[in-house]
């Protein structure tokens, strides 16, 4: 059986609970064990980075110390939180000096990082591990279209998020096939959806939230699906307003991975917290 | 095998997309395909490219939405990461066209000058001192100092492609990182006032541009170390930086981010307020509560000795 220490992060115990809700029962349902890191905090987010880059990487190299005691690889659930926790250990991993300046930090709060625990994300996992849904798809997604949408932060800076080749990248399209459902291809799949610059350049963050919707909308696709939960409520959260940025007249649904999981095999759409979703929900059968 | 370019044409107002059938060379960069175009097919299709080394940064466009060193980049390694005999190549993105696949860098240069792209050296130094500086310091910046400014990096910029007129291209913060970081600089603040006024904080974090840089340079994370640079020198009056506060103070105080008082710590009260229809939409479906409290992380203790020693440590 296959066995994670969780990063949930903190978005998951907030506005996209439902994400955590979902993923935990495919979880139990497809036999991955996930024991969540205890006293885990933020990751820094990619901002508060910009504050303190040598202080977000003690904090995070404590988040992965934690793990490493409890011996199990960490999987994450949302793109930024993966990004921030492997690009720590990348510096610390290639770094001496940096690691050595670290854990002189941590030790004067008890902790020691290693470097022992790989950091990976849902979709590689389920990528990597296709026969875990063998026997699982109750009900698969006949004739759905959906548009898979990565998110940039499991895709770049490739050097860190090396899982795949992040200039043309598979592992979504694969689980959504895997789940009986057609994926689509549209102009937007691997471009961003401003969420982290919503405070700073909101009107260029809703015309590209607006732009990735409408082009998944105008390729055929029901529903969009995404690995991270950012990029979920953004698209979800502000598609009224990024719909109006751009003009685009099709509401659709935006799904977190785990919950068109869920669906394929047989989850109700509210076991799966769909609505608490904001765009679209009663397009979701 | 034969591979096809679907070469993006422009000739003054004229914009066409016109297709080459190459032989596949072992071995064989998107440049060699171009001259060889050139040179036995069409002798009107028009680029740029000096070294053939990837040190000029002459020949960037773009294959298959990605900026690439034309000079750099294998056809073959292209054709097995698109599984496609069939390739589209392009001037680089939010770049003005000159023609076919030239860009025009003036309005670029032009742009650039709003940081006061050049080094004033300290009062101490002088022409018999000469200009020293720590390895330890040289480090601080070195990197940056290997930008080719073959301009891979703006053109996927998510940020740049909506609108690049509130913003500055990734090669420039990386020069103003350059110039900030330099401990012979004599006003890192002028350089970074400036960059901070042409849009340092509106970058969507997006990372193409480290994704796309052919020398391996991470402009995004030269823009996150002239945030950094804001906290240290002092010039943190802004949305952008309240922001990042906010999500720091949050770990010490929590040690989790807490979403409902987001808004007020990056943007004040006023604007917050604005957003009460927003919120009332997020409350209705049960998205956001308002009453519901973050917990403090048990070792909050631990969790706030880390930041502090970690400020010390610098």
């Amino acid at each position: 059986m296959m066995k994670y220490a969780l990063f949930p992060g903190c978005v998951l115990e907030g506005a996209a609970k439902e994400a955590y809700m979902a993923t935990k029962k495919v979880a139990v349902a497809l036999g991955i064990e996930l024991v969540e890191i205890p006293n885990w905090t933020c990751c820094g987010a990619s901002h508060a980075q910009g504050v303190d880059e040598l202080a977000l990487i003690a904090i995070n190299a404590r988040n992965m110390a934690i793990a490493e005691g409890m011996g199990l690889p960490i999987m994450t659930v949302c793109n930024t939180c993966t990004l921030e926790l492997r690009q720590a250990k990348a510096k610390l991993d290639s770094d001496k000096n940096l690691k050595a300046k670290v854990n002189e930090i941590l030790a004067k709060s008890g902790y020691e990082y290693k470097g022992t625990s790989e950091i990976t994300h849902l979709l590689w996992v389920l990528a990597s591990n296709p026969n875990v849904f063998e026997g699982k798809i109750t009900k698969p997604l006949k004739g759905v279209k959906v548009a898979g949408y990565y998110g940039c932060h499991l895709l770049r800076p490739p050097k860190v998020m090396n899982y795949e080749d992040g200039k043309n990248p598979e592992s979504l399209e694969k689980i959504i096939s895997i789940l009986g459902a057609t994926p689509v291809e549209f102009d937007f799949k691997l471009k961003c959806c401003g969420f982290h610059a919503f405070f700073t350049a909101e009107r260029d963050v809703m015309t590209v939230t607006g732009e990735a919707v409408d082009s998944a909308a105008k390729a055929g696709a029901d529903m969009m699906v995404t690995p991270c939960p950012l990029c979920q409520m953004q698209l979800d959260m502000y598609q009224p307003e990024g719909r109006a940025a751009v003009k685009s007249k099709v509401e659709i649904p935006v799904l977190h991975l785990p919950q068109l999981i869920g669906l394929a095999m047989g989850m109700s759409k509210e076991d799966m917290g769909i609505n608490r979703h904001i765009s679209a929900v009663e397009k979701i059968k | 095998m034969a591979i096809t370019l679907n070469i993006h044409r422009t000739v003054a107002d004229k914009k066409w997309v016109q297709e080459y059938k190459v032989e596949l060379k072992k071995g064989m960069t998107i440049l060699e395909a171009l001259n060889e175009i050139k040179a036995m097919q069409d002798p009107t299709l028009s680029f740029t490219a000096s070294c053939r080394s990837s040190i000029c940064g002459a020949c960037a466009v773009r294959v298959n939405g990605n900026a690439e060193l034309a000079c750099e980049v294998l056809v073959e390694d292209l054709v097995k990461r698109y599984k496609s005999e069939t390739l589209t190549v392009e001037p680089l993105g939010n770049f003005k066209v000159l023609r076919d696949l030239i860009v025009d860098w003036d309005p670029k240069f032009d742009r650039m000058k709003k940081i006061k792209p050049s080094l004033h050296p300290k009062k101490e130094f002088s022409p018999e001192k000469g200009c020293k500086q720590s390895i330890a310091d040289f480090k601080k910046y070195d990197e940056y100092a290997g930008c080719i400014l073959c301009g891979a990096c703006v053109s996927e910029c998510n940020k740049s492609t909506v609108d690049e007129k509130d913003f500055l291209d990734p090669f420039t913060f990386v020069k103003a990182a350059k110039l900030v970081l330099d401990s012979r600089s004599r006003d890192p603040k002028e350089h970074l006032q400036a960059v901070i006024d042409a849009g340092l904080w509106k970058c969507m974090k997006c990372q193409e541009c480290t994704a796309n840089c052919p020398k391996g340079l991470k402009p995004a994370e030269a823009i996150e170390k002239l945030h950094e640079a804001t906290f240290k020198l002092g010039l943190t009056s802004s949305v952008g930086a309240n922001h990042a506060k906010a999500l720091y103070d949050d770990i010490y105080n929590t040690g989790r981010l807490d979403e409902s008082k987001l808004s007020i710590q990056s943007e004040g009260l006023v604007a917050a307020a604005l957003r009460a229809p927003f919120a009332m939409r997020l409350m209705k479906t049960g998205k956001l509560d308002p009453f519901e409290k973050v917990p403090v992380n048990p070792e909050i203790n631990k969790i706030r000795d880390i930041l502090k020693n970690a400020k010390e440590a610098e």
